[in-house]
Formats: structure tokens, sequence, C-alpha cells
């Protein structure tokens, strides 16, 4: 009995240490952010490699989870009638939650999980001392930028998820099923308010882009430097990040349209 | 760069270490001095803490009890401004080289003089090539790490350590996994920099001939302890019975051939119960 409780003590200190180091972290990031400044290449080097390099995978999805909306929403709205308002319920399904949640879900399995590979194996292959031992701070050099860049990047993924997905959905709801395209388009410029739906769709993609890229970044600096270390924090960074999108957005969604 | 503050005083200055790692004990009590201008070499059995003492002398790991001076200064006490300026004093050769995998050879050099000084690309060019001439690597500047042999690796990784022209460099096993060739090079090399460009230099090795064979003062350390020290020559003929396996490569000693365990009739038996 007792020694369950020590277990569990232990392992409860445990998590309130992760927790201790990674907030130390994040805010040691944003303390240099000033440093940052005079090196915006550094920044765009990698916005680059989280950004851009994730726009495929990004437009696709979309392209496809929008599709899928404009065919299942077909077939529901059409039993009562109401096809016509394809527009309204595919924007609104994209821009207030699938965007910025599936964009942060993929955001997270194909730039978190390389962030945290990188760093960890700039971790267990000395780089990370190394720069400490040539006076330069790894977290001001390598994990400021990275983390800006992920912070930028994810509203403008999830921005270019929601507008493919809407496409897509056009495609399959005016192209193949016959609703009427101007009816497609005007019900959703009507019903889809800028500040209610939009802002609160980006306020979202910002919050998961912070959280996902912290995730990374910490599993990374924090990971035990071997190989086996490396690959458990790959995977850390994938369940902790996804279960932290799907947390916050009820969170944020609660807080947002809660009456 | 800063003048030293006592020409006559050890670089470094070690007192009364202590570190351990959960309940392992790493250092128990360790005094050690580091001449200036020397090559200082602290050898001892894989596992006893070596690479973890250069991380203690640099800042990068924090003792339990004890001093470290580095040039006069205590190095644990020092507020992060007066650690960062000091390291740009201190070089260190990591086992691995540690070089920046996403630039090339010529980029990993001039890293260091890019972040600290106000230098001109065109000056910054010429202190580059002469650095890896002077490790015979200036034709390889535009070759990535992963195109580079471990030797030549460590090659690089030595003239950017130099780059910044510091008051001492920290080898961590320079010589592990190096064929004849690439070790003849370092060891040469590390003697010749030393004396060249009035360096003092700490080499952390197990590699016993190559690393006497240019050390002017050897630390032997076991189980957390200071063995000896003096001379290799010296240390190459000790009487105590501990530093002659060591440095005399022996099987058997004072430090077991065998790990501790249960008579092997003993164990055999068991295993046929």
């Amino acid at each position: 009995m007792l020694d369950s409780l020590a277990r569990l003590g232990r392992v409860g200190i445990g998590v309130l240490e992760r927790l201790g180091r990674g907030h130390l972290l994040l805010l040691a990031i944003f303390v240099g952010l000033p440093d940052l400044l005079p090196r915006l290449g550094l920044l765009l080097r990698q916005i680059y490699s989280v950004g851009v390099l994730s726009v495929l995978i990004i437009s696709v999805s979309g392209l496809f989870v929008g599709m899928v909306l404009g065919l299942q929403g077909y077939y529901i709205l059409s039993q009562f009638g109401a096809e016509q308002t394809l527009g309204v319920m595919v924007a609104a399904s994209l821009v207030r939650e699938l965007g910025p949640v599936v964009a942060a879900l993929l955001f997270a399995g194909r730039a978190g999980s390389a962030l945290t590979a990188e760093i960890g194996l700039m971790k267990a292959t000395e780089q990370l001392s190394g720069l400490e031992m040539m006076a330069v701070d790894p977290v001001r050099r390598v994990l400021t930028p990275r983390f800006f860049a992920g912070f930028i990047s994810m509203p403008l993924l999830a921005a270019l998820f929601s507008a493919l997905g809407v496409l897509g959905g056009y495609f399959v709801g005016g192209g193949l099923l016959g609703v009427d395209d101007g009816a497609f388009w005007a019900q959703m410029q009507a019903k889809i308010d800028l500040h209610e739906d939009v802002y609160n769709g980006v306020i979202k993609s910002f919050v998961f882009g912070l959280v996902c890229t912290w995730i990374a970044l910490f599993q990374g600096y924090d990971c035990v430097p071997t190989s086996e270390g490396v690959s458990r924090a790959t995977t850390r960074t994938v369940v902790h990040s996804s279960l932290a999108v799907l947390g916050l957005d009820f969170i944020l969604t609660a807080l947002m349209f809660g009456e | 760069m800063t003048e030293s503050v006592d020409t006559q005083e050890p670089l470094v200055r070690i007192r009364g270490l202590r570190f351990s790692r959960g309940n392992r004990v790493i250092f128990d009590g360790v005094d050690i001095d580091i001449p200036r201008g020397k090559v200082t070499a602290i050898m001892g059995p894989s596992g006893t803490g070596k690479t973890t003492l250069l991380k203690l002398i640099g800042g990068q790991l924090r003792p339990s009890a004890g001093t470290i001076h580095v040039d006069g200064q205590d190095i644990h006490r020092l507020g992060n401004r007066a650690l960062y300026q000091l390291r740009m004093r201190m070089g260190m050769l990591f086992q691995s080289g540690a070089l920046l995998t996403d630039i090339n050879v010529f980029d990993n050099v001039a890293y260091p003089l890019r972040e600290h000084t106000d230098l001109s690309p065109s000056m910054i060019r010429k202190l580059v090539l002469l650095k890896l001439e002077a490790v015979g690597l200036r034709g390889a500047r535009d070759l990535m790490p992963s195109e580079l042999s471990g030797g030549m690796a460590r090659r690089v990784a030595l003239a950017r350590a130099m780059v910044l022209d510091p008051m001492m460099i920290m080898y961590d096993e320079p010589f592990t996994g190096q064929d004849p060739i690439s070790m003849g090079i370092l060891v040469e090399l590390i003697r010749a920099l030393n004396d060249a460009s009035r360096l003092s230099s700490i080499i952390v090795s197990h590699d016993v001939q190559e690393t006497a064979a240019i050390a002017d003062l050897v630390y032997v350390i076991s189980d957390g302890k200071v063995i000896e020290s003096g001379p290799p020559e010296a240390m190459m003929n000790s009487d105590t019975e501990w530093t002659r396996q060591f440095m005399q490569g022996l099987a058997d000693g004072p430090v077991p051939f065998h790990y501790p365990a249960a008579a092997l009739e003993q164990d055999l038996l068991e295993a046929s119960c």
C-alpha cells in the first residue's frame, strides 16, 4: 500500500517536473525573440521547413475532407429539402472546427514529429552541447526560430485547409450533385460571420500552432539522447499534440460558442 | 581576448569536486590542476566520468560540492553572460565532432566568428581558410559533414574550436575509433597546435600510448578519485599497481578481469538444478 502511494507520488512529481521544465523552456523561447528579429533568415528557413513543406499534405487532405463533407452534407440536407444550404454547412464545419483541428493534427504528425526528431538528434549528436561550448545559446539559435515558424505557419496551413475544403465541397455539391452554384456561394456569404466563425477559427489555429510546436520542441530538447529516446520522444509528440488539440478544441469551442 | 589573471596560477584549478548521478557517485573529492601552456591528459577506464569532468569544467554541469576555477574565475558562480564570455575562450572537441549537419565545412568553422565578431565576410573567409589549412582540410571546405570521414570530422571540429583563438582546448576522446593514419594526424596536430598557438590542452582519453606520447602531465582517475598524477614516463613505471595495470594495459590486476559474481561452480550447479 505504502509502496503504491510512493510510486504514485514519484509519478506525480515526475509529471510536475516535466511540466515545470516545459514552461521554463517556453519562457526561454520567448525571451529569445528579440534576438531573432535581426536574424529573420533563420525564421524564413524554418517557415519553409515547417510550413511550406507541409503544404502538400494539408492541401490534399483539405480537398478530400471538403469533398466528403459535400457528399455527406448533401445526403442529409436533401432529406429536409435543404440541399441549397450545403455551402453554409461545408464552410461552417471547416472554418469553425475541421480546418484548425485536422490541420493541427496533420501538422503535429508531419512537422511536429520532424521537429522532435531533429532536435533530439541534435542533442544525441552533441550539436546542442557544441553550441553551448561555442558560447551560443541553443534555445535562442535553434528553438526560438522553429517555435515562431510553427506559430506563424499553423494558421496559414489551417486557412489553406479550409479554403481547399470549401472548393472540394463545391466540386462535389455544385459539380456532381447538382446544387445550384449561386445558392452554394450566396448562402455561404450570407450565413458565415467573419467574427463568429472565421476569427474564432483563426484564434484556434494560433493556439494549436503554439501548443503543437511547443510540445514538439520540448520533447526533442528533453529526450533521452539515444536512438530509442528520440524514437519515444517522437511518438510522444504526436500523441500529446493530438490529445492537446482535441482537448483544447473542446475548451475553446465552449468558450467561444457557449451561451 | 582577455589576458589571464596570473600566469603562474594553473589555468584550471579543481578542488574537492564531488558529482553524482542518482545514487552513483562519479567524483568523490577530486583535486586537479591543469597548468598553462601544457598538454594535460586525464586518463582512466571507460565509465569513470572523464567526459563528465570536461562538462563540469565547461560549466555545462554543476558539481554537488567543490569548486572549479578556470583562469581564476569560479565557473559555477558566473552569470550567464560571464559564462558565455569565458566559453568564448574555451574550445571543446567533442567525441562525435558535433558539427552542425545542415551547413558545410566552411560555414561550420565560420559559425563562431559570425556569432561573436563583426568581422567582414572577406576577413572571415581568410581566417576560416587558414584554420582549415592548419588541419589540412582547406580543400574540403565545400563538403557537408555527412560526406566526411570520422577523422576528417574531428579535424574540422578542431579548426572550429580554434577559430576564436581560445586559451584552452578540451579534447573528449579524440582518438577513439580512428584508423592509424587519422590517429597519427590527430596526435601530431594536437601537440603542434598546442605549441604553435600557445594553448593549454586537456585530453580526456583511454588510449594510453597515443595520449602519453604527447602529454606533459597525466592524471589517472578511477572510482571517483585521482589515483596518481605525474609525467607520462613516471606513470608508465609507477609503483602503484593499479596505475601500472592501466598504463600497460594488463588484463588482470587490481582491476579484476571478471565482473563481480558468485563462484563459477555454484552458478553452473544452479543452472543444472
